[in-house]
């Protein structure tokens, strides 16, 4: 963890010598830097959850023509609220959760929910998704997943700035702008 | 140290603060504003522009510290991961209450107080609300009247900037208005629909807002970004901050000075008056006196009773100004938390471009022609329609491309939501007492607060939930979904009482002026002041109260009554 700090500081010393002059590009460029130094490594979810949790938040919010869960780094999102904004009850609840998943898999033919065929995961999810809200168990864990991962997506950067294009300033308010539904 | 001398001295600098501020300075007074809090700079400190991913939680609030020092503080929505900072530590500021009755008391304490994140709705009175307590027996009639406010609401909300729509409603008087945002789509079919069904009397209208739609006063129009709970960097709504403040500090006669935690009012038996106050430096924690002729306590409702009652002297020894007893009783807030949300039929080809603060405001209705079964006094519903966007997601069934195509191209139905806020009744034992056991922060000894909703608030939040429902119906919605909250009293933050105003010393706190009965020249004109709470929201109501009040000591003073 620390070596990978320290990798990425180097390269931020690195880059600092190719600033760009225009006032702009040195604040965009500070801000990236910023973030690259500011990210927060997986501290609550294992190597095998963190596949888990990121194979089913893709599955939410795939990659299509436009960035998807995992892109926009939603499970490392995901894992710092698990570590630094979830209750210890919460916490136990989702991951127990997980471990269900795993466990309710293996009647669909597998013992790990990301090895099971596209087809079955899906089928899976489905189950889980109609059984929401639900308070503990793999649909517990799904629900979660899902409401972060709405959540994380959409509030995250580049889809805040791309996508959504969010504005700050109005010329004026109008609530009777025609509208047609992009799906 | 000795103390320094003024004509004025106005204690808080939060809506009332800061109006009582303009008012004196402006009749040429030299003013000192004594500020529990920090001072506030719009360019350093408003957020409202901060985005989500630029918070460590999204704007989801750092739970493990508001659960630690603000747990009473992040009861109130606002209270997050954004604007938490413009809200008290509430291990500084200590209160109690009794087994099983919790009161939720939201502070702001900084230079602007709460009037950095109020709610921005702004409504006048009628003589509905002046006579009831009179017409029904309860508690002490109120000593003045419309006719006696109307001038000064008028005086206030030119200033302040008020949006709204003339309704010409006998229980909800029109102010001096500036146009309104329009209705939008969905809002406009609502109006129309509930008029025909209700014979008028449910009425959808504009929300009265303290929120500019024109430049004013040098102040630039809203740009509807949303978030005025966190400031606002084009000074858009009213505030101290905004508005008042400054215009006191053009007179030349104003000094503020912040960290000033008033401890008490202090009482001269020779001249039967108040010679100035006593106040904790907030950061040294040092004792020192500032004198002044005239004093206003303006440190919002339960703070201004609380400073009164540590006022104590051989001639006061319960506080200053409760020769009738009163001080600290009556305490009231407005009951929320009871309404329904629902899916409107139509409107599907309509969207919304800019983020209003608030919309739809419908005035109350019960007891106002025809009297209710259950429960006195009445509530008025705030509201809104909107489209949710992708923040329907995580309810939404479903998963995959699809869905996230959805939740980027479609916006979702039309969701109106009726949120009721209703009068609480004045009630004696509602009341705030010192803690003989508590001292806040800074040593002064903290409020006992013991307060509880009655029967006649509760039957009133179960028909909001009925009426909300019937109007949801009326209008052919789906998916209706009712809520009834059990909040403590105070999430409101519309507290108020506790020195209330009357016509006789014997059984009240203030005259007709706001002056206090025992000590003539301290003026009470926050929430304090208040001998029934009405179902509106209170603020404009004591800006008016303040600028009226100025008005009549400095009167006093040139005729050299006071």
């Amino acid at each position: 963890m620390r070596r990978r700090e320290a990798i990425q500081f180097l390269g931020a010393a690195i880059a600092m010598q190719f600033v760009p002059r225009n006032a702009q590009a040195v604040i965009e460029l500070g801000e990236r830097l910023h973030r690259q130094i500011g990210d927060v490594p997986f501290r609550t979810l294992n190597a095998a959850q963190q596949k888990l949790v990121t194979q089913i938040a893709e599955m939410i919010i795939p990659e299509t023509d436009t960035p998807g869960a995992t892109s926009v780094k939603v499970p490392e999102f995901i894992d710092l609220i698990l570590t630094e904004w979830a209750t210890e009850e919460e916490k136990a609840a989702f991951l127990a959760g997980l471990a269900d998943i795993d466990v309710q898999s293996v009647a669909m033919g597998s013992p790990r929910f990301v090895e099971l065929a596209e087809a079955k995961r899906g089928e899976f999810l489905t189950g889980l998704d109609a059984k929401r809200p639900a308070k503990a168990g793999a649909a517990h864990a799904f629900e979660r997943i899902k409401a972060l991962t709405v959540y994380g997506y959409f509030t995250s950067e580049p889809v805040q700035v791309n996508i959504l294009k969010t504005q700050m300033f109005f010329n004026g308010y109008d609530g009777n702008v025609p509208f047609t539904p992009r799906v | 140290m000795m103390a320094d001398t003024y004509d004025a001295i106005v204690v808080g600098s939060g809506i009332s603060g800061g109006w009582a501020a303009k008012e004196l300075t402006e009749h040429g007074l030299k003013t000192i504003v004594l500020e529990a809090g920090r001072p506030i700079d719009p360019a350093v400190d408003y957020v409202e522009h901060v985005m989500p991913y630029q918070k460590r939680y999204r704007g989801m609030g750092d739970r493990s510290r508001l659960d630690r020092y603000q747990p009473v503080q992040s009861q109130c929505g606002a209270c997050d991961e954004y604007a938490g900072k413009f809200f008290v530590n509430d291990l500084d500021n200590p209160y109690s209450t009794p087994e099983g009755k919790p009161f939720s008391w939201i502070r702001g304490r900084q230079v602007g107080g709460k009037s950095i994140m109020w709610g921005r709705c702004v409504f006048r009175w009628s003589d509905l609300d002046y006579e009831a307590n009179l017409k029904e027996g309860v508690a002490i009639d109120w000593p003045i009247r419309y006719k006696d406010m109307a001038p000064w609401w008028s005086h206030v909300e030119k200033f302040v900037g008020v949006q709204g729509r003339r309704e010409g409603l006998a229980q909800l008087p029109d102010g001096e208005f500036l146009p309104p945002w329009p209705l939008n789509a969905a809002e406009a079919k609502a109006r129309e629909v509930l008029l025909t069904k209700f014979n008028g009397e449910r009425l959808v209208t504009n929300m009265r807002l303290a929120v500019i739609t024109e430049n004013h006063l040098g102040r630039q129009k809203c740009h509807l970004c949303g978030n005025c709970y966190r400031g606002c960097i084009t000074l858009s709504y009213f505030s101290s901050v905004n508005s008042t403040l400054p215009a006191a500090r053009k007179t030349g006669n104003l000094t503020l000075r912040p960290f000033s935690v008033v401890h008490s009012v202090i009482y001269d038996p020779k001249t039967k008056k108040a010679s100035g106050v006593r106040v904790v430096d907030g950061n040294t924690k040092e004792m020192f006196e500032v004198k002044g002729r005239l004093i206003f306590i303006n440190a919002a409702a339960l703070e201004s009773t609380r400073i009164m009652l540590n006022s104590t002297s051989p001639e006061f020894p319960t506080g200053l100004g409760n020769s009738s007893g009163e001080l600290g009783h009556n305490l009231m807030d407005h009951i929320m938390g009871g309404g329904a949300t629902g899916e409107l039929p139509w409107a599907k080809d309509r969207m919304e471009v800019g983020r209003r603060p608030d919309a739809i405001y419908v005035p109350r209705f019960r007891n106002v022609k025809s009297k209710h079964p259950d429960f006195q006094r009445g509530y008025g519903f705030e509201g809104r329609a909107e489209r949710p966007g992708w923040e329907r997601g995580s309810s939404m069934p479903g998963f995959g491309a699809r869905f996230k195509k959805s939740l980027i191209g479609d916006l979702g139905p039309w969701e109106m939501t009726f949120d009721g806020f209703g009068e609480m009744l004045p009630r004696h034992e509602n009341h705030i007492a010192i803690d003989p056991h508590l001292v806040d922060a800074w040593g002064i000894p903290a409020l006992r607060i013991n307060c509880a909703y009655s029967d006649n608030e509760l039957k009133m939040q179960e028909d909001m939930v009925v009426t909300a429902t019937e109007m949801l119906e009326a209008m052919g919605a789906t998916n209706i979904r009712t809520f009834k909250e059990n909040n403590a009293p105070g999430l409101v933050i519309h507290e108020t009482g506790t020195a209330r105003m009357g016509r006789d010393p014997k059984t009240s706190v203030l005259n007709s002026h706001n002056q206090v009965w025992d000590a003539p020249n301290v003026f009470m004109t926050d929430g304090a002041c208040m001998a029934s709470n009405a179902n509106q929201n209170p603020s404009i109501t004591y800006m008016a109260l303040t600028a009226r009040a100025v008005n009549y000591a400095v009167d006093q003073m040139k005729r050299r009554e006071l």
